[in-house]
């Protein structure tokens, strides 16, 4: 017998649930859950009263008990939370996620493109297409490594770049390039088990295609770059150490790949060579997959205060004795007044229009845009142009008046530090809220992981989800509040 | 292996025979304090203190020692490093580090456990006497061991586990033994029976009641209480048993054959080995059980820092 249509169907867990005046990425009319959400549906209203709550707090138990937590320091003790999930999944048809792939896949190759000119030829400034002050006022481009070669020309083995669905048009957007040390790839791939093991027959019923190839293919991606032979190349996962807020993801990723995790005080470099402290003596390193910053890297050129890094790295480095993943300079591709050039890239190096569309973008840099952005601050999101994970922000909108005069003053005193855009108001997807045990449509982004190899990108389908799980909040950083869910691309649109 | 992988390992594992050593002195102990009568009652938890060698601080927080702040003390003050939530705690903290040289399953375990440990309320547990809360430090340790022979591979990162435990269980012993010989002698009633009752609280919480009577089939006596968990070439809890893990452990991760040795840690270890191996308690008693329970002490800490520069530290070099 075929499945009763939508609508027949008891709503359950979905009883009064109203899409607001967002794009709602499950239903397109109160009651009516668009074509790929429909299975789903079903299966989720069907659940008995309490069922739901039950799976819930299933699935925040494996997550404590596997120690997949974050640490957050704003109380300066620097106390363990869970990355709080939600088990309602985001769906994307195949059709949608084929033409998302392309576009990063296009936007991947061009930025590599950009890191590869800027530290080399610098043809681009020749052919004025980005003026050469914005690319050198970038507080992360690193003179340093102008000129050094990096192994076969990949700058960025792993991008994570974020997007989001304008609800006005429907349409996806990027809204940052992370093209340094990414992180959440890790909650992907956890999310992804919690999530069948909790919500089996759903995810049974729409097939949903895999991700669980990224550490194999991440693996690959950093034995090719190996400045020595591939098949002995001792990789290592070089982190901050434990109290960094995303350890969990390099010790889980280095467990993954079967490769080692390494603090800085692990490694030593000798005569231009990087050596492991083993029991029994040195051992040779020749790929570190670093998960700290460039300007934590080498205390001999970077800040000479870290202590995370290893002294005489860059040297090791520059003399192609071993290789870095992503490479040292990459923050110069992401800076938020870059972002706006990168359509110009795509266009200069690859000779095709951009896929994917971008925020316009005031740079305060430009005096016509400063004066627009300083008479318009309670409309607009305001950035520093070198920060991420959601640190350094206006919401115009909703920041109260002594908060949007801060940033008047902070904009006035750098103006190159700060870019602006109008707000975009992003999608939501229904969320269960545990304070009210019901589902409310909560605002979220997309992080897909790109992985490149020099010739092609890989795209695990879908990325993580990040969900602002506060009552209309636009902010889904971890960092502050945000939350996750699985994310499934399914073989065909559902 | 890196280094610091193997010096985490080998506390790892220490940390987890600290807080089942201590849970399981603490249990008998207040047992056997159930069972007698008043008089002796000082002198049955002060010796616990002393044990975990955290003397100063505990008088530094408490006035006399008694069932209540003892317990309180050993199992779950936070400014106590010897505590057992601060054993578990570090464990963790060192599991933390290494999770992805560990497996899966010891991970999830000994977090478990430390959210177990942290989750109880003192208050409560001290009110209801310490048996619920010790039995399940020494049945998570238990299970850690289980889960570790179990799951991980019995390389040379394992070996730095059993020479860790080892390690730990034979100083462990070696205290428990001091203390209260030292103890009993001091304040054996003047009139009246030996107390034997704190004999065999010692044998219980080492777990070698049974044993005991199945090897001497006499009444408990002092010196072959001492006899046994000094001498006892299998029971596992005994110096000699683990002084014996503590140098096989080593020398699988030399390659060092017997009669040889590859470092000063082998050397000594295969000293405290031998010396055991010949030694009777007669003459134990007669050069004095306490000074030559300090030397054994003393050469196990001389092992544990000729373990960690010989595998755990790099001279930094200028």
């Amino acid at each position: 017998m075929a499945a009763a249509p939508a609508h027949m169907v008891n709503p359950g867990l979905f009883e009064g649930y109203e899409t607001g005046s967002f794009y709602d990425e499950m239903f397109s009319a109160p009651g009516q859950p668009r074509p790929p959400y429909a299975k789903l549906f079903q299966k989720l209203a069907a659940m008995a009263p309490g069922q739901f709550e039950e799976r819930r707090k299933l699935a925040d138990l494996s997550f404590l008990i596997q120690g997949i937590t974050f640490t957050v320091y704003s109380d300066g003790r620097g106390t363990e939370r869970l990355f709080p999930f939600d088990l309602i999944p985001r769906i994307l048809p195949q059709s949608e996620w084929e033409r998302i792939d392309r576009g990063l896949s296009q936007r991947v190759v061009a930025l590599n493109l950009f890191l590869q000119d800027v530290y080399g030829k610098q043809m681009i400034f020749k052919d004025r297409q980005i003026p050469r002050w914005l690319v050198y006022s970038c507080p992360n481009f690193r003179r340093e490594v102008i000129g050094v070669g990096v192994s076969r020309g990949i700058y960025t083995h792993i991008c994570g770049i974020d997007l989001v669905r304008d609800s006005k048009s429907g349409d996806f957007y990027v809204l940052e390039d992370n093209v340094r040390t990414p992180s959440g790839i890790s909650y992907v791939l956890e999310n992804r088990l919690v999530m069948t093991r909790t919500l089996p027959d759903a995810f049974q019923a729409c097939e949903v295609l895999p991700v669980n190839h990224y550490p194999a293919e991440l693996a690959r991606i950093l034995r090719s770059i190996s400045p020595r032979s591939e098949d002995d190349a001792q990789i290592v996962l070089l982190t901050p150490g434990i109290h960094n807020s995303a350890y969990f993801e390099h010790s889980f990723l280095a467990q993954q790949m079967g490769i080692q995790l390494v603090e800085g005080r692990d490694l030593i470099v000798d005569g231009g060579v990087v050596y492991t402290k083993t029991i029994r003596g040195l051992k040779r390193v020749d790929v570190i997959y670093r998960r700290v910053d460039d300007e934590f890297l080498d205390s001999l050129t970077f800040r000479p205060d870290s202590l995370l890094g290893v002294p005489g790295l860059m040297g090791a480095y520059r003399a192609g004795n071993v290789a870095l993943a992503n490479a040292v300079g990459n923050g110069v591709a992401d800076d938020k007044a870059i972002y706006a050039f990168v359509p110009a890239f795509i266009r200069y190096y690859l000779g095709e229009e951009p896929i994917l569309n971008t925020v316009p973008t005031y740079l305060c840099a430009n005096p016509g845009d400063l004066s627009y952005v300083l008479e318009h601050l309670s409309e607009l999101v305001v950035k520093a142009v070198g920060e991420s994970g959601g640190y350094g922000m206006l919401m115009g909108p909703t920041a109260d008046r002594a908060k949007i005069e801060e940033f008047r003053e902070r904009i006035r005193a750098n103006p190159r530090n700060y870019i602006a855009q109008h707000v975009v108001p992003l999608s939501r997807v229904p969320s269960y809220d545990p304070s009210t045990g019901s589902v409310a449509g909560r605002h979220v982004d997309l992080r897909p992981y790109c992985l490149y190899d020099g010739q092609k990108v890989t795209i695990v389908p879908g990325g993580l989800t990040r969900v602002a799980l506060q009552r209309d909040s636009l902010v889904v950083n971890s960092s502050q509040g945000g939350g996750s869910k699985d994310t499934w691309v399914l073989r065909g649109e559902g | 292996m890196l280094s610091r992988i193997a010096e985490s390992l080998f506390w790892l594992a220490r940390y987890i025979e600290r807080a089942e050593d201590t849970a399981r002195i603490l249990d008998v102990n207040y047992h056997m304090m159930l069972e007698q009568s008043q008089q002796s009652y000082r002198l049955r938890w002060e010796p616990l203190v002393i044990m975990a060698g955290e003397e100063k601080l505990f008088r530094s927080l408490y006035g006399e020692a008694n069932a209540e702040n003892v317990f309180e003390f050993l199992a779950f003050r936070q400014d106590n490093p010897s505590s057992i939530v601060q054993c578990v705690s570090k464990a963790r903290e060192n599991a933390r580090t290494i999770r992805d040289r560990i497996s899966r399953e010891m991970w999830e375990d000994i977090n478990g456990l430390y959210y177990t440990v942290t989750r109880f309320r003192p208050e409560d547990e001290i009110a209801a006497g310490p048996h619920r809360f010790c039995d399940l430090v020494k049945f998570g340790a238990h299970r850690f061991h289980g889960v570790t022979d179990a799951t991980m591979p019995h390389d040379e990162g394992w070996e730095f586990l059993r020479v860790g435990w080892s390690l730990e269980r034979a100083e462990m012993s070696a205290r428990l033994v001091d203390v209260q010989y030292h103890n009993l002698l001091d304040a054996l009633p003047s009139v009246g029976a030996p107390d034997n009752h704190q004999w065999m609280a010692v044998l219980r919480s080492v777990g070698a009641y049974e044993a005991y009577h199945r090897q001497y089939h006499s009444a408990i006596e002092p010196e072959k209480v001492a006899e046994m968990l000094i001498l006892h070439p299998q029971h596992p809890r005994s110096i000699r048993f683990s002084a014996s893990e503590v140098q096989a452990g080593l020398r699988a991760v030399s390659g060092s054959l017997a009669g040889s040795y590859a470092n000063e840690a082998e050397r000594l270890a295969g000293r405290v080995v031998e010396r055991l191996r010949y030694d009777r308690v007669d003459e134990i008693f007669k050069q004095g059980l306490h000074g030559y329970l300090n030397e054994l002490l003393r050469m196990c800490g001389a092992i544990g820092d000729d373990i960690a520069r010989t595998y755990f530290y790099y001279a930094v070099v200028a």
